[in-house]
């Protein structure tokens, strides 16, 4: 029954697609499959929205602002292959424009982790769907089975992939506009994600799209002043900063499996489409809220004090201090900063059945899995990284911790206080944690200017004892950082 | 996880008189299940959408009482006798009366339900008053399909203003109903947002069906 059609795209190729009776539909386009299902094509569920506007918006976020090819191909500015490379594979972004029989647009498929495959869930049949965020994150996640489901720190790496490609859209003066559990898919099992439906950025300097937005994500401010017309200077439309709170959701929603705003708090009897509309808009309140208690499910065993300082302060700043605020929100930067102290942090549960595997271990004097209770009986080896503020020698001040075991890594941004691990940074390994006959080590792999406790270099090959107390330069150049070791006993 | 989630109550008022036997009822079982299928599939339906069926011949019969996609079981569909059409309406009233949730100060209501009612022919009960009822108070968001000529619009117009025309009762078409219900519940799921009051969004019908002015 199915057709193939041609769409002919705006440098004249000709690209084949598969017409279906029931195409996959979103709020603003549908999608036909390329017959070998390399590409998709993408069609508007309203042309008549189709303007001029729209394409000049659509040419410059495949041309200038794709951050998905390298300058010197046309991409985005300051893009090397490196990064383009990396962002590739965080973005499905818009390739080319199709320009018959209708405007529409191409885009890469999806590699084939963001589809489930054979034995997903016994109870459905979801073999070759898409892995939209809420199969995880919602009740859902009841159906599929557990080797789909990830664990704590797999959630947490895909928070930071995710942060990171936003704030490289912001960097850029993008904004996603729609950021929402429909358009990030997300693999737990390996700690993936993708952004897509990349067609409604918001480019500067061009009248932004018109975009309704997705239920739960959209940014309190934005659903409060839905109703006013386009012009209304009171009206709020979609931007960087509604993107922080969707990024915030979507952090929240990935590490404690809830929604931060959903909670028992009834606003309207009037009707279910009033009350959620105050739920999610104007009267919107955290569910963890610590001045106002109303919105707070009964039994919330994890909260985000289980997630360590850093991140804490980011939850409560996105969802108390700029629910409503939206210049208070944290930055995806602030963001991307926080989760990789918190990466540095993570430590396996004990108990062999933990489904979450991994927790924040922010509190070593009192080392207890939020997600099973169970208390951590081995010694932890922490370290904290320290740096030299600019200008004051000698004086160090922590900079982060690492919470380690045995072959643990280092890396340039844990032996360097200017080194930050983004998408540019160096991923070789400078150094490991080995555990020897009931001792600990710091091997050097590559480091260069590591020196002992007692001041002379470590060269590749050889290793530093690690006792609580142990103290050492990580780098012997003045961004390198200082390390200060504190071994905390176990029960064992 | 979310255990405040609203339900999106569905239900499908499914025409089983003798007109409808053979083929097109063949049609609208294989239809069902596909929605079912589908449903599943989609994530916000599947945590939103509950389903029910209501049949209509000689009498109406609600075959499936409201359901949570996972716990739905198909019915049994056999058709044969007169359209009482307005039965099925009055049936539906009373349903949507004692299973749709309130909101209320200590529970958060359902969204207000959605309503497809396919037929292919002319009521043959007393009909009128539960359709302007039911257009007047507005329970649910209602959208009547009218399958084949010999379906007659202008009773649906008096039920709804979404009124959808189904040139022929092949299993070709009926298919493209069910498959537009299901991306309708889905595009309903996902975009139960905002405005209150607003009216639905629904994805344009298929080639071939036309919306009744």
């Amino acid at each position: 029954m199915n057709r193939i059609g041609e769409a002919i795209l705006a440098s004249g190729r000709k690209l084949p697609y598969v017409i279906t009776d029931n195409p996959p539909r979103g709020g603003m386009k549908y999608t036909y499959f390329a017959p070998d299902k390399s590409y998709v094509v993408q069609f508007f569920n309203d042309p008549s929205k189709v303007d001029a506007n729209m394409r000049r918006r659509i040419e410059a976020i495949i041309s200038k602002y794709n951050p998905t090819i390298p300058e010197s191909r046309g991409g985005a500015l300051g893009t090397d292959e490196k990064r383009a490379a990396y962002f590739e594979k965080r973005f499905c972004w818009p390739t080319d424009i199709v320009v018959s029989p209708e405007f529409g647009l191409v885009s890469p498929s999806y590699p084939s982790d963001f589809f489930f495959g054979d034995g997903a869930s016994d109870y459905l049949d979801l073999k070759g769907k898409d892995k939209k965020s809420n199969w995880f994150t919602s009740r859902n996640r009841r159906f599929l089975n557990k080797t789909e489901l990830g664990d704590f720190r797999s959630m947490l790496q895909m928070s930071l992939l995710l942060t990171r490609s936003i704030r490289r859209l912001h960097q850029a003066g993008l904004a996603h506009s729609d950021l929402s559990n429909n358009n990030v898919l997300i693999d737990p099992r390996s700690g993936n994600c993708v952004v897509i439906d990349i067609d409604s950025l918001v480019v500067p300097g061009i009248f932004p799209p018109e975009v309704a937005g997705t239920r739960g994500y959209i940014a309190p401010e934005v659903l409060a002043t839905m109703e006013l017309d386009r012009n209304d200077p009171r009206r709020k439309i979609p931007g960087s900063e509604t993107d922080l709170h969707a990024l915030a959701v979507l952090i929240y929603e990935y590490l404690l499996l809830r929604h931060p705003l959903i909670g028992p708090k009834i606003f309207s009897t009037e009707s279910a489409e009033k009350d959620d509309f105050l739920a999610l808009g104007p009267k919107a309140l955290f569910i963890e809220d610590p001045n106002d208690r109303s919105n707070r499910p009964e039994n919330l065993d994890v909260t985000i004090s289980d997630l360590g300082s850093d991140l804490e302060s980011l939850f409560l700043r996105s969802f108390v201090d700029g629910l409503h605020a939206p210049e208070l929100r944290p930055t995806a930067m602030e963001w991307e900063r926080g989760l990789i102290k918190a990466w540095d942090m993570l430590h396996r549960c004990e108990n062999p059945d933990c489904d979450h595997k991994w927790f924040i271990m922010h509190d070593v004097k009192n080392p207890v899995c939020p997600f099973c209770g169970t208390r951590v009986k081995s010694d932890i080896l922490q370290l904290d990284i320290c740096a030299q503020p600019r200008g004051k020698k000698g004086q160090w001040r922590k900079h982060s911790t690492l919470i380690a075991e045995n072959n643990t890594p280092l890396f340039k941004w844990h032996t360097r206080t200017d080194v930050f691990p983004d998408e540019k940074a160096d991923t070789g390994l400078e150094a490991y944690i080995c555990s020897h006959e009931k001792a600990w080590y710091l091997i050097n792999s590559h480091a260069e200017g590591l020196i002992s406790p007692m001041g002379s270099p470590v060269p590749a090959g050889k290793a530093i004892r690690l006792t609580n107390g142990t103290v050492f330069r990580a780098c012997r150049e003045e961004n390198g950082s200082l390390i200060k070791v504190s071994i905390i006993k176990g029960m064992k | 996880m979310s255990d405040f989630s609203r339900r999106l109550p569905v239900y499908l008022l499914l025409d089983v008189s003798g007109s409808m036997a053979g083929d097109p009822i063949e049609a609208v079982r294989h239809g069902v299940k596909a929605l079912i299928s589908e449903l599943r599939s989609d994530p916000q339906a599947l945590e939103t959408a509950y389903l029910s069926v209501i049949t209509f011949n000689s009498a109406a019969r609600q075959v499936c009482p409201l359901t949570e996609l996972m716990l739905f079981r198909e019915p049994v569909l056999t058709a044969g006798g007169p359209t009482a059409l307005g039965a099925a309406l009055r049936l539906l009233t009373d349903c949507i009366k004692t299973e749709v949730r309130k909101s209320t100060e200590t529970q958060k209501g359902d969204w207000k339900p959605l309503v497809f009612i396919l037929t292919d022919g002319i009521p043959t009960d007393e009909w009128r008053e539960a359709a302007a009822m039911l257009k007047s108070t507005k329970p649910a968001n209602i959208i009547a399909c009218a399958a084949g000529s010999c379906a007659d619009t202008s009773v649906l117009k008096e039920i709804t203003d979404s009124v959808l025309l189904m040139n022929n009762l092949s299993a070709g078409d009926l298919a493209q109903f069910f498959a537009w219900v299901s991306s309708s519940v889905k595009l309903s799921s996902k975009s139960l947002d905002a405005k209150p009051g607003a009216g639905i969004e629904l994805p344009p019908p298929p080639q071939g069906f036309v919306i009744v002015p």
